[in-house]
């Protein structure tokens, strides 16, 4: 089957390698060059000293203007090791929770017909709007009368962070997984069924895989913001052990914008590690349709 | 649509009560504790409230009578409408342009996902200095068309509209861009080749198969790009803080932020925060209806 | 399959980091443990306040921890974060809930109400009960007193003031002399005229986002030190009339032109670098930013100088004052086990060398006797200090004393008033209101 598509593709290729080709990789390429060219810029600002930065900031560092200095006084002043674990910790852990739990969710809610399913829906595109300062006392208060706040122990603490970031996520989550698996045809799942798998197992199965590419793009951008999550981190992070990467890089290159060159470095320094885990995970993104549930 | 395998609603609770209970704990419930505080006296954020306000319903006719908050409505739907067109437009465009060629697509997905991951300090430095009024990046290159300086404010009164919403279209096409590719990709091959068999191409394959199967994958869009728009801060603070100029670019989010945190009004920060909310599920209501969701049986 | 070796992948890699961060989290404890048993004191203490990682006095902040750990024996466990709303929310939060720390250094302002009326912080008095030598290094006037009961609570390092910085080389190319002692305002328009004439701009101020520090000073020249924290009940009465004359002179300021041409739209950061590039003269801001100047251009370009005067100012009385202090929480006093502990801790942060180091740009002290002057100040420092020596009197801003919303409301309708929409009485009436 892959062949005779490919063979098909290759056919409408070459009669159409034409203009038309040729225009939508301009377009392509244009917008790429605008969306790339900013963290180039942030790149190269890392390398600058900072008084050059406001004065010459599209210049490349080339030469004299070249310097580590940024780098070594981020790594110098604060234990930058710690917080990218710290980090990781929390946001791993987020991601993992809510790409579960908001899944089993959207799936319960795109596939059942229940009274009330229509307040349940709108409940949850409500609480995407709460903002982060009105939950934030509430919570804070009752995270400490569970005694799991300002505490010297490193897991109790992630787990302050971490309950109400899955609880920030879940919204978002449960509805862009909803959309997917509603769109995905049911035919699969009523074949599971008729060969004798229970609803548990038709998840596992069926659903899951097929719809592997949405898991995938919610972990991404839960992962995303639990990371960039600065407010909660403020609020629940205190000691210096403690501190995630964001907001360990906050403090130090402060609102003001003072010192430019540090904040470029901040910039890439927080960036990094997302990069990566989007560069792993797209792979996800792409189509994958195990041959297998096809047939099934 | 009523499969018969979902007619058993028993496993549904198994599904729902773990993400309800969570949501219910660390959002509905402090949500609930907001309402009360938009009737009672608040002085900072962090400190207990003061008793009730006098009259009790004093925040709302002070919100009804805010002519900065009209402005931050009126401002966050026309942002809401550029969204739509724009972020969740331009993205359809790309991704199903990316969709359609081979090589290098792993190369632009990579490259579009960018601006979402920088922060927004960054990206609103980013942008000061290409709008900057004194040697900024745009006004030097509009230098090279006119042989004169060129000294626009782009901050100014009629200008300040664009320069505030084309970085934030910018910044979340990638966002709509990474939404809807994966739901281009969760349709099955199987389609295109039947399409193929039957000699659709290229137009009749967007408009019969794609656009169709997205319907979801664009309603979905729709919802976040309208809790977006009444949420968005980051990126119009670092680039207008507090309305600026002259008191014209509110936006819900912003405004809020800076009743609470600025001014320290934090009951009346309360207030507008469940105005955005009811404002919030009525718009998405509406667009359910306009836009009704399908299911495929 | 992919799915289930990715969640196998990101769950190996989260066990891996829980063990590492494990480990790590082990070692320190055990640090801290083989510290207080080895040395005499042992008590453990949480000290909170904003010398975050990016303020200037960091290192100094740290250095003095480190010396106060070995001389005592004590543990400190430190938390900080910059001075903004989201940490002044997480402080009250503590309060609120009862996990306030033992040191606090925090406002001594109206932001440190509710914890004088809780009583959740020891009055300097209470405390000189138990030692009476405790804060005797600092001038009682100036220990900040609270503005609930007028007592003192908190021990201040360095304080701050707000004066006039002014660009030599803007100076030099339009014919204008250096301002000194004496400075009229009558003086400064005209040498604003020459200034604007040459080319230059000859303020650099944002009135969008900082008119606080020209509303200071032009208040204080219309109504005088006697008058100058009250604050207006009518339109009329004596605060009324200085605040309206006040605005009005700022007024005066943008309509003959002599702000930037965005200085309505353009934010601080922008049109202060005006100054450092050689292209405005005149700024009036306080001292933290002169670790700005030693960053963005050369300190010794720049004069440090008293703002221009009207009659009811003299140019030896400047606005500035001392805005935060280390206080001592009731939970910690009650402890014996800590009070010890805490009030040395204050006592050694703020002794005459520490609190002489924190305040090396040229900052206000409340020691009894002065600031030990640092060798090493660059040129700017040096006009400070000379300025510093001849001030006759300091005040503090009337607009610390006004609610966040009345002062939101204000300074919000600054540029409103100047662009014509709104008048200077209509401002002054619409805070009066809030």
């Amino acid at each position: 089957m892959r062949n005779k598509r490919k063979a098909s593709t290759e056919q409408t290729l070459r009669s159409r390698l034409s203009f038309g080709l040729i225009i939508k990789y301009i377009i392509l390429t244009l917008w790429a060059f605008t969306t790339i060219y900013p963290f180039i810029w942030v790149v190269q600002n890392s390398f600058k000293p900072k008084g050059m930065i406001r004065s010459n900031s599209f210049a490349l560092p080339l030469g004299k203007m070249f310097t580590w200095e940024n780098y070594t006084t981020a790594f110098e002043r604060v234990n930058i090791l710690g917080a990218y674990v710290n980090s990781l910790v929390i946001s791993i852990s987020v991601t993992f929770l809510v790409v579960i739990i908001a899944g089993i969710a959207a799936y319960g809610m795109a596939r059942y017909s229940f009274r009330g399913r229509r307040i349940l829906q709108s409940a949850i595109v409500a609480s995407m709007m709460f903002p982060a300062f009105v939950t934030i006392i509430p919570v804070f208060r009752m995270q400490f009368s569970w005694g799991i706040v300002n505490t010297s122990s490193l897991p109790l603490t992630w787990l302050s962070v971490i309950l109400p970031q899955v609880a920030g996520n879940l919204a978002f989550a449960i509805i862009v997984l909803m959309g997917y698996i509603s769109s995905v045809p049911i035919v699969l799942e009523e074949s599971a069924f008729l060969e004798g798998c229970n609803i548990y197992q038709i998840f596992i199965r069926i659903v899951l895989p097929i719809a592997k590419p949405s898991f995938a793009t919610v972990a991404i951008f839960t992962f995303l913001w639990s990371y960039n999550d600065l407010f909660t981190q403020m609020f629940f992070l205190r000691y210096k052990e403690t501190f995630t990467i964001t907001r360990l890089l906050n403090e130090i290159s402060s609102r003001s914008g003072v010192n430019y060159g540090l904040m470029a470095a901040a910039v890439v320094l927080v960036v990094l590690p997302v990069l990566l885990f989007y560069i792993i995970l797209q792979k996800q993104i792409i189509k994958g349709i195990t041959a297998g549930a096809v047939k099934g | 649509m009523n499969s018969m395998i979902y007619k058993n609603k028993k496993p549904l609770l198994v599904f729902l009560i773990p993400a309800f209970t969570i949501m219910l704990i660390y959002l509905y419930y402090p949500f609930a504790m907001n309402i009360y505080n938009s009737f009672s006296d608040i002085k900072g954020l962090g400190r207990a409230a003061t008793g009730l306000n006098s009259p009790w319903y004093s925040n709302y006719i002070e919100l009804f009578s805010d002519q900065k908050m009209k402005i931050a409505v009126l401002n966050t739907l026309k942002l809401m409408l550029c969204t739509i067109v724009f972020q969740v437009g331009i993205a359809l465009v790309l991704a199903l342009l990316i969709d359609n060629i081979r090589i290098g697509k792993n190369f632009f997905r990579i490259a579009y996902f960018f601006p979402i991951i920088i922060s927004a300090t960054a990206l609103g430095l980013l942008f000061n200095l290409i709008f900057l009024y004194d040697g900024g990046m745009l006004n030097n290159f509009l230098e090279l068309f006119t042989r004169h300086e060129v000294l626009i404010d782009w901050k100014d009164k009629s200008r300040w509209m664009f320069t505030m919403f084309a970085p934030i279209m910018w910044q979340y096409i990638g966002f709509y861009f990474v939404v809807i590719i994966t739901g281009l990709n969760n349709i099955s091959s199987e389609l295109y080749e039947a399409a193929a068999i039957d000699g659709a191409s290229g137009f009749k394959c967007i408009r019969y198969i794609k656009l169709p199967l997205l319907h979801n994958v664009l309603c979905t869009c729709l919802i976040l790009a309208i809790t977006g728009s009444l949420k968005v801060f980051d990126l119009p603070w670092t680039m207008m803080p507090t309305g600026m100029p002259l008191d014209q670019s509110w936006l819900t989010g912003t405004y809020m932020y800076h009743v609470t945190f600025n001014a320290s009004n934090v009951d009346y920060g309360s207030t507008i925060a469940i105005v955005i909310v009811l404002l919030g599920i009525v718009i998405a209501q509406i667009a359910n209806i306009v836009f009704k969701e399908k299911d495929y049986c | 399959m992919k799915m289930k070796k990715l969640i196998a992948l990101s769950l190996t890699i989260t066990l891996g980091v829980f063990t590492l961060a494990g480990c790590g989290g082990k070692t320190s404890t055990d640090n801290t443990g083989d510290k207080s048993a080895e040395t005499k004191g042992g008590a453990s203490i949480t000290v909170v306040s904003s010398y975050g990682a990016d303020d200037g006095n960091r290192g100094n902040f740290e250095e003095a921890v480190k010396a106060y750990e070995a001389n005592t024996g004590n543990t400190v466990k430190e938390s900080a974060s910059n001075a903004n709303e989201e940490w002044k929310a997480s402080v009250h939060a503590d309060f609120e809930v009862g996990a306030e720390p033992d040191v606090l250094f925090f406002f001594n302002g109206v932001d440190s109400n509710p914890l004088i009326e809780a009583n959740a912080v020891v009055s300097i008095e209470e405390i000189r009960a138990e030692y009476p030598d405790y804060a005797s290094n600092m001038k009682e006037d100036m220990m900040g007193a609270s503005p609930v009961d007028g007592k003192n609570y908190s021990v201040p390092v360095n304080g701050f003031w707000e004066a006039m910085f002014c660009n030599k080389t803007v100076l030099e190319k339009s014919g204008v002399t250096i301002p000194t002692d004496g400075y009229t305002w009558d003086q400064f328009l005209a040498d604003c005229e020459k200034i604007s004439a040459a080319g230059y701009t000859p303020i650099a101020v944002s009135f969008h986002e900082v008119p606080h520090y020209w509303f200071e000073y032009c208040v204080l020249n219309n109504g005088g030190l006697a008058n100058h924290l009250n604050v207006p009940a009518a339109l009329d009465d004596e605060a009324g009339k200085a605040w309206v004359n006040g605005l009005s002179d700022m007024k005066e300021l943008y309509d003959k032109g002599y702000l930037p041409d965005n200085a309505l739209s353009a934010g601080d950061a922008e049109t202060f670098q005006l100054m450092a590039e050689d292209k405005a003269a005149f700024a009036v801001d306080g001292s933290w930013k002169c670790g700005w100047f030693a960053e963005n251009a050369d300190p010794a370009n720049f004069v440090v100088t008293t703002p221009p005067t009207k009659e009811l100012r003299k140019s030896t009385e400047l606005i500035g004052g001392i805005s935060m202090g280390y206080y001592i929480t009731r939970k910690a006093w009650d402890d014996e086990s800590k009070r010890d502990a805490c009030v040395e801790f204050v006592k050694q942060m703020t002794s005459d060398e520490v609190v002489s180091k924190f305040s090396s740009s040229g900052n206000v002290t409340a020691l009894k006797n002065g600031a030990i002057p640092d060798p090493n100040a660059n040129e700017l420092i040096k006009t400070v200090t000379e300025m510093n020596g001849k001030v006759t009197n300091v005040i503090g801003a009337v607009q610390d004393t006004i609610s966040g919303e009345q002062k939101t409301d204000l300074f919000g309708n600054v540029k409103i008033v100047c662009d014509g929409s709104m008048t200077v009485e209509e401002a002054v009436t619409s805070m009066l209101g809030k």
